[in-house]
């Protein structure tokens, strides 16, 4: 392997720029970053290759799933799949499944009736936790091709992230957040000097519905559920700030 | 049996689910599917045998690395050359040479965006091996610097300097050969 030597002083610059897009800068980094980008045209440059490199990834390079074949052979060999009476591995995490969702607490998240007030409770408590750390944000920054991938491998599906900084509603950067047992994306946005958090929990065979808004521990908190996923905008923002934005967001997804 | 069933147990909780990062890393290191296959395989049992040493959290980056050191030593054994391949420029262009002229006045970043699968996968499988495979740990399954460091036994500046360099030399290619 052969190694260059950094020929300008802007090295350094183009480096942390990649690390920025990477969501591998802390806040404060990563607006001093920002503030070089945008007086910089050649990190700009930098920054947009980066951009249209991973989008391709993402369009043109599908995440092939290991081969079946593959897959069960590896199961054999391993044992786990046995042609006995002995319960398979399949049936032992089906019954061990069913006896969680029956005696765990948890079991609010799949049975529907009283959902939404405890799942509430869990999302309001990630905000406040959010606003109780040094930063709100696990990965900071205000480009949202740095924020969704980096969700990628953390949570099931990475969430759709939307642009509403020209609507007065800049994104901060993202967290996980725990709801029951789960990891759940959050996208955190900014509004003036106050923080947004917007929870995205798949929740498969919930039919899409309309933003309704309520109020717990004086946030406001909107939800609604598009394509089989229930948002939820956690803020002290007014409830109209926040109706605002969620109308803003959920023009984004359709 | 208690034991051994533990064991069957927290690997299909543990390993499991990762079976296809594994699968997609040991495709990206050996460049070939057949490979692959084999790599896959063998760190599975490794995997199996070593599987009371893992902690929960960090199944995932413990599975890839040795996905890792398997493949290395799979390629070591059987195709020392692979080891060694830097960019042969040649042989990309003319495995692109047939995908299109029709671009040359495209911006680049547009050219980019337009890439379809196979000139990107030819461009990808044309980098050396650690940058194929720091590029592909970040964008493809999305990992952090650290836990690339971890996974390729390296330090977390040599994966950022491999990262931004990938990067680059794909640029390139994708500059000079309009791929």
């Amino acid at each position: 392997m052969t190694n260059s030597t950094p020929s300008s002083s802007s090295d350094n610059s183009i480096q942390l720029v990649h690390a920025y897009m990477d969501g591998e800068l802390d806040l404060t980094a990563a607006l001093g970053i920002e503030e070089k980008i945008a007086a910089d045209p050649k990190l700009a440059a930098e920054r947009d290759r980066i951009i249209a490199l991973r989008e391709a990834v993402q369009q043109n390079l599908p995440r092939d799933p290991i081969p079946p074949t593959l897959q069960r052979r590896i199961e054999n060999t391993i044992g786990l799949r046995q042609e006995t009476s002995h319960p398979t591995w399949r049936t032992l995490a089906a019954s061990v499944a069913l006896a969680v969702l029956v005696t765990s607490s948890s079991t609010w998240l799949f049975l529907d009736s009283n959902a939404p007030k405890t799942m509430e409770g869990a999302i309001v408590a990630g905000h406040i936790r959010g606003l109780m750390a040094s930063q709100p944000t696990d990965v900071a920054s205000t480009e949202r091709h740095t924020v969704k991938p980096w969700f990628n491998g953390r949570v099931v599906e990475a969430p759709h992230v939307a642009d509403l900084a020209s609507d007065g509603f800049p994104l901060i950067g993202g967290r996980i957040d725990v709801v029951g047992s789960r990891p759940v994306p959050t996208l955190v946005y900014g509004r003036r000097k106050h923080i947004i958090s917007l929870t995205a929990v798949p929740n498969a065979g919930r039919p899409t519905s309309g933003p309704s808004v309520s109020a717990d521990n004086g946030y406001n908190i909107v939800h609604w559920v598009t394509n089989g996923i229930s948002y939820w905008a956690v803020s002290d923002v007014s409830a109209s700030d926040l109706d605002e934005f969620a109308k803003l967001f959920r023009a984004t997804q359709s | 049996m208690g034991a051994e069933e533990d064991n069957k147990a927290r690997f299909a909780r543990l390993i499991t689910p990762y079976l296809s990062h594994a699968y997609r890393l040991a495709r990206s290191i050996t460049s070939s599917p057949t490979d692959a296959e084999d790599v896959v395989q063998e760190a599975c049992l490794r995997a199996f045998r070593g599987i009371n040493g893992v902690a929960d959290a960090n199944a995932r980056a413990w599975l890839l690395t040795i996905v890792h050191h398997t493949a290395c030593t799979w390629l070591r054994k059987n195709r020392p050359a692979a080891l060694i391949s830097v960019v042969d420029v040649a042989a990309v262009e003319a495995k692109q040479a047939k995908f299109d002229e029709q671009d040359a006045d495209t911006p680049e970043t547009a050219l980019i965006a337009k890439s379809n699968r196979a000139r990107l996968e030819a461009a990808i499988g044309s980098l050396s091996l650690p940058y194929r495979e720091t590029f592909t740990l970040r964008e493809v399954e999305g990992l952090n610097y650290r836990e690339i460091a971890e996974i390729t036994g390296v330090p977390i500046g040599t994966v950022m300097s491999r990262l931004s360099r990938a990067r680059d030399q794909l640029d390139d290619m994708i500059e000079r050969k309009r791929l």
